[in-house]
Formats: structure tokens, C-alpha cells, sequence
């Protein structure tokens, strides 16, 4: 992935697949770092993270990791981990680039804007180049930019004060999750017990956002496009007055795009999708004749 | 099969039953391995091209993401 290696940062894939199927997949599919091949999952155990719902006679399927990403620093040390629960919602690699260097880039489609010079609220959808497929996790960021001088306020606040609220609706299928707030800082006013917690400056709401199967239908051309529906109350204030409490609403356009998926087991590409072209039926066939090997040894 | 028997519960659709025990989602206790703080434990395995790769000698003085995932051929 040319930007992880622009920044200075390696990268690393594990499996249980053999060499040879892992070779096939990095053709097919233009990968130049390295797919470690763990074939009888000796490090996935040792890192202890065999995933073990899965029983043991169930071959070829037992042996995978619980997926998931390590983020190490310069002494090998692990800054971050990425393990969701669910398979099908990983982090997409614009998340984790964005935690080994420590900042959010922007989005790299167009977002929707509102405002004036004392408080801008945009709203743009960060990773996959600002497309959103069935699975890896996308941030949703709303941006306040904010005067100098000016703040906004989280919670917990004094009545008739407007605290800063967002809200995120889609279509069916479409998932917004908890955001991740930056940390506030305290705002002492004479005569005010406990301090008020407000942002200044440029501040970003996170909200981690995924697609389901909803759509992306079975065996149809899924929508070129969704629309969602962005609600920002805030209010903002200096250190002598306030402006009136506000509430934008954004629309935001996000395309749809396909993804690459093995052609297996009649599962082949369908709709946007396309098949990653390799022989996987192949594959398959060895791993399971692989695995039943071992377990029968 | 009806589309909702297909759909687990976080809204996927699948070629098996959601409540087939290949769709197993785990709980909230899902093993993650080493935490954030340690160092990653190394390891020595051969990629994709036969080149022998020891984790943190390859690495060098870089900082590194380390991917585990479920396989590239299903």
C-alpha cells in the first residue's frame, strides 16, 4: 500500500494459507508487501488468537485467527489494536493509517459544508476514498471550525445552555455507531462551580459508520449512491457573549462501490462485486486436504 | 431460506443460516492477544514470494501494522 510505505510504515499480513495460494492472491489482487503464510496456525495460537467458536473438526475452517490489526511503534511496541467483532466489519486501512500517525486525514470525496466565519460544520466521509461497501468500517467526521476566541460546549451543561448534539439517519442497512469525542477542556467562569467542558479551534466528531447486506442485495445492482442525513446542534460563545444556538443540516452524498471477493462455492461476484481472479476453488481444495492431513496425523 | 435467516445481528447477509455455527459471532470476551503496551512477540514465517521474514528484524527501526486475517482464498 503506497501510502502506509510513504509514511514510513510497514506493512504485514498473516493467514493460514500456504505460500502458493497466498502468492496467487498477491498477483491477483497487486500486493507488493509481504503475506505471511502460518499454515498450521503456530503463531495464531501463540499470539492467542485462534478463534475458537469454530471447532476443531471443522476442516478446513478451524485454524483462523479472531482478525484483527496490531499497530507497532519504532521499538516493536503495540500502540493500538483493531480486533471488531464481527468478520465481515474491519478497519478499512485509512483508520489505521490515521492511528499510526496520530491524526485524521480528510476525506477524499467532496463533503457538505455550513456556516460563516465564526463557526464552519462540515461533514465528509474519511476512508475508501470516500466510498462506502458492504463491511469495512468508514468514519463519518463532522468538523466544526471554529473563530478564535469562540467555543462549544459538551456535556455536562447548565440548563438553557445548548450542549453540542449530532446525529447521522441513512437509508435501511446503513449503521452509525457511538462517536468518539475529542477530550473537552475546562471553562472556569467567575461565579460558575463546577467549570463548563467545551472545544475550540478545529474540532471533530467520529463517527464510525459500515454497510450491511441491506445495500448491497443478492444478485442486483445495489444503488450508485446513498444519502445521509447529518444534524448538528451547537451553540457557540466567547468569553462575553454567546450567539444563538444553532442546528445545520447536512446532506451528504456517499457513493457505493464493490468489492473483490473470492468466486467460491457458487458465492461468485455479484452486482458490484468482482470476482479476485484466482483459481480460489483450487486453493480451497488443497487447504482442505492440508488440514484433514494434520488432523488425521 | 429467507432472507432474515440469512441475516446475523449486525445485519449481514450470508450464504448459511445466521444461526449456523460457522456464523458464530463471539461475545464481548473475543480473545485479542497481547495488549496495547507489549511488545509484539515475534515471529519468524515465510511470505508470499518464499523469502524468510522475521517480524521485527525485517522491520527494523519502522513503525509497523500487522494484519491478521481469515484467508485470502475463502
Amino acid at each position: 500500500m503506497p501510502r502506509f510505505e510513504a509514511n514510513g510504515i510497514k506493512l504485514y499480513a498473516v493467514s493460514y494459507d500456504d505460500r502458493e495460494a497466498l502468492a496467487a492472491y498477491a498477483e491477483a489482487r497487486g500486493i507488493g508487501f509481504p503475506l505471511l503464510s502460518d499454515p498450521h496456525s503456530a503463531v495464531i495460537r501463540r499470539y492467542g488468537i485462534l478463534n475458537t467458536l469454530i471447532d476443531e473438526s471443522d476442516v478446513p475452517f478451524f485454524g483462523i485467527p479472531n482478525p484483527g490489526t496490531y499497530l507497532v511503534d519504532e521499538a516493536g511496541v503495540i500502540i493500538d489494536k483493531f480486533f471488531p467483532r464481527h468478520i465481515a466489519l474491519r478497519e478499512s486501512a485509512d483508520s489505521v493509517l490515521d492511528a499510526a500517525l496520530g491524526e485524521l486525514l480528510r476525506g477524499e470525496a467532496p463533503g457538505v459544508g455550513a456556516g460563516d466565519g465564526e463557526v464552519r460544520v462540515e461533514a465528509f466521509l474519511h476512508g475508501g476514498g470516500g466510498t462506502l461497501k458492504a463491511g469495512p468500517m468508514r468514519r463519518l467526521v463532522v468538523r466544526f471550525t471554529l473563530r478564535e476566541g469562540l467555543h462549544i460546549y459538551g456535556e455536562p451543561i447548565p440548563d438553557g445552555m445548548v450542549a453540542t448534539q449530532v446525529s447521522v439517519t441513512g437509508p435501511s442497512g446503513f449503521h452509525a455507531l457511538k462517536p468518539t469525542l475529542p477530550p473537552t477542556e475546562p471553562l472556569e467562569l467567575p461565579g460558575l462551580d463546577p467549570p463548563l467542558h467545551v472545544w475550540s479551534g478545529t474540532v471533530d466528531w467520529v463517527i464510525p459508520v459500515y454497510a450491511d447486506s441491506d445495500l448491497f442485495p443478492a444478485g442486483e445492482e445495489a444503488q450508485s449512491e446513498i444519502q445521509l442525513d447529518v444534524t448538528v446542534r451547537y451553540q457557540a460563545c466567547d468569553d462575553n457573549t454567546c450567539l444563538v444556538p444553532r442546528t445545520e443540516h447536512l446532506k451528504l452524498k456517499i457513493p457505493l462501490a464493490g468489492m473483490e471477493v473470492p468466486s467460491l462455492m457458487g458465492m461468485g461476484a455479484v452486482g458490484q462485486n468482482r470476482a479476485v481472479e484466482m483459481d480460489s476453488a483450487k486453493y480451497f481444495a488443497q487447504l482442505n486436504e492440508r488440514q484433514t492431513r494434520s488432523r488425521n496425523a | 431460506m429467507s432472507q432474515d435467516e440469512r441475516r446475523d445481528a449486525f445485519g449481514f447477509v450470508g450464504p448459511l443460516p445466521a444461526s449456523h455455527r460457522l456464523r458464530q459471532i463471539p461475545g464481548p470476551d473475543l480473545a485479542t492477544g497481547p495488549e496495547i503496551g507489549e511488545r509484539l512477540p515475534d515471529f519468524d514465517l515465510v511470505d508470499h514470494t518464499g523469502r524468510r521474514v522475521s517480524l521485527h528484524a525485517d522491520r527494523g527501526n519502522s513503525k509497523a501494522a500487522v494484519v491478521f486475517f481469515r484467508s485470502a482464498v475463502w
